[in-house]
């Protein structure tokens, strides 16, 4: 944190394009640290948006304005891996006078990167971090898999708050948008709507998503759970998602 | 924890309604749960609910609690079973008597069960005389239809009828919450509420099974204690 506050940095936010970001690092400078503004941390409320919109979006406005005098770009992904709030955030941040550099993901250049960490053991909410580094720092194909069967599912987006992870078995593998980072094909809904049958699954979203819609068709069609979160996660939610894991 | 004089006290705190069973007489105590925060009461044995936590020397899970007491009270391979109560909404469905289907409604699109009491005590309504009616308003939570009982009243319509619309709206959530059973046993304080049931039994065959379901859930815990 107290990095963030000190030195020159990249904002991002979503999946950016390898070949948008590149070339943004590369005119910056590759000492500049990227920071991922989906992220909360804890900045404070701008109130620029709603109080009911998606936090993620709340936490890419609120961090981009705590952090402005260290921002040299904000690299928004306006693309279909993202949403249209995120487009709208663009917007925004470009009206307030930061540097936005959009990006749109196209089909041509999704990827096929292994689902080491979708598909893998160990505490859930460092494979999701992992995943996110991916972002920035696609690892080479020489990181080990610890592959595992599914005992249930993690299915959505980093959430604001991770606690909420913590109640998830070693066990658990991840999909939708999350595996879609993975895989390096952000947007593609095929991959984004896909998970094992007969595995037990939580499908995830923030509060006033659009990804509500899917996750609760999901979670109907998969007899799974539907959670949905606003800001910090409460005891109601974390005693949800034990039930499901305990019962399901 | 275990309180002094040895009778094992389970309870079911939940946000509106506490009930109290003491084991060895059998007797059932239900107090507001506003009462039991300003009691000061030695610590239940066992205990559920969102107002449990720091009351209890154990806590289980509401769900979980919901589980167990709907399957020693029933005796039926398949069936569905949804908790109505003043903050959420609970719903297991069974097959070959294990769990299906979860799902627990909370925040948006809950806190409906305690909408009805602060409506009913606002216009002086007993619940137990409303009638079922046919229209209904659109609950998507409890403080959009309180905003919609306050507009109906306000453009001349009678508040029990206000409220009983209330009602039949939270009625067709949890029919399509429950994925539109064709049977459902209830639990929860709504099954003393006759609209509610009456207007339920729209929509699905209703058999209630009282406020102490998720007790009756507890009960398998106390072996461990004795």
């Amino acid at each position: 944190m107290e990095n963030l506050k000190s030195k020159k940095l990249i904002g991002y936010y979503g999946f950016p394009r390898p070949s948008v970001l590149g070339p943004v690092r590369e005119r910056f400078g590759y000492n500049l640290e990227l920071v991922d503004l989906d992220v909360a941390l804890e900045a404070p409320d701008s109130r620029i948006v709603q109080n009911t919109t998606c936090r993620i979006i709340a936490n890419i406005i609120d961090n981009a304005i705590e952090y402005s005098k260290r921002l040299v770009a904000v690299v928004a992904d306006v693309g279909e891996g993202k949403c249209d709030r995120g487009r709208y955030a663009a917007l925004i941040l470009r009206e307030m006078g930061f540097n936005v550099i959009e990006s749109r993901f196209p089909p041509e250049e999704f990827e096929n990167r292994p689902l080491v960490y979708s598909t893998g053991r160990g505490s859930l909410a460092d494979r999701i971090d992992s995943i996110m580094e991916t972002v920035i720092r696609p690892y080479d194909s020489v990181v080990s898999a610890r592959n595992c069967k599914p005992t249930h599912g993690f299915w959505g987006v980093p959430p604001s708050d991770f606690r909420i992870l913590d109640i998830f078995p070693d066990t658990t593998h991840i999909y939708g948008w999350t595996r879609c980072v993975e895989a390096g094909r952000p947007g593609d809904l095929q991959l984004e709507y896909f998970v094992d049958e007969d595995v037990p699954t939580v499908f995830f979203t923030q509060s006033f998503c659009a990804k509500q819609d899917m996750a609760h068709y999901l979670a109907e069609k998969h007899d799974g759970l539907f959670v949905d979160c606003h800001r910090r996660v409460n005891d109601s939610i974390l005693s949800k998602v034990e039930a499901f894991i305990k019962l399901a | 924890m275990i309180q002094t004089e040895k009778k094992l006290k389970l309870a079911d705190c939940g946000s509106t309604w506490t009930k109290i069973l003491d084991v060895e007489s059998d007797s059932l105590e239900i107090i507001t749960t506003r009462e039991l925060v300003g009691r000061d009461l030695p610590p239940f044995d066992i205990a559920t609910g969102h107002s449990a936590k720091k009351r209890c020397a154990k806590f289980k899970n509401e769900l979980l609690a919901l589980a167990e007491g709907a399957l020693s009270l029933v005796d039926e391979e398949d069936f569905s079973i949804v908790d109505v109560g003043g903050r959420d909404i609970k719903f297991i469905r069974f097959k070959g008597r294990k769990v299906k289907k979860i799902d627990w409604n909370l925040a948006c699109g809950a806190t409906t069960g305690a909408t009805i009491e602060l409506l009913t005590d606002y216009y002086g309504i007993d619940p137990h005389l409303l009638k079922p009616v046919d229209t209904w308003i659109n609950v998507t939570c409890g403080v959009f239809g309180m905003e919609r009982v306050l507009e109906s009243v306000s453009k001349g319509e009678s508040p029990e009828k206000s409220v009983a619309e209330f009602i039949h709206g939270l009625v067709r959530n949890v029919f399509d919450f429950t994925q539109r059973p064709s049977e459902i046993y209830l639990s929860g304080g709504f099954c003393c509420n006759r609209c509610f049931i009456d207007s339920m039994a729209r929509y699905s065959k209703v058999i209630p099974l009282g406020r102490t379901v998720l007790i009756e859930g507890l009960r398998g815990e106390t072996a461990q204690l004795k």
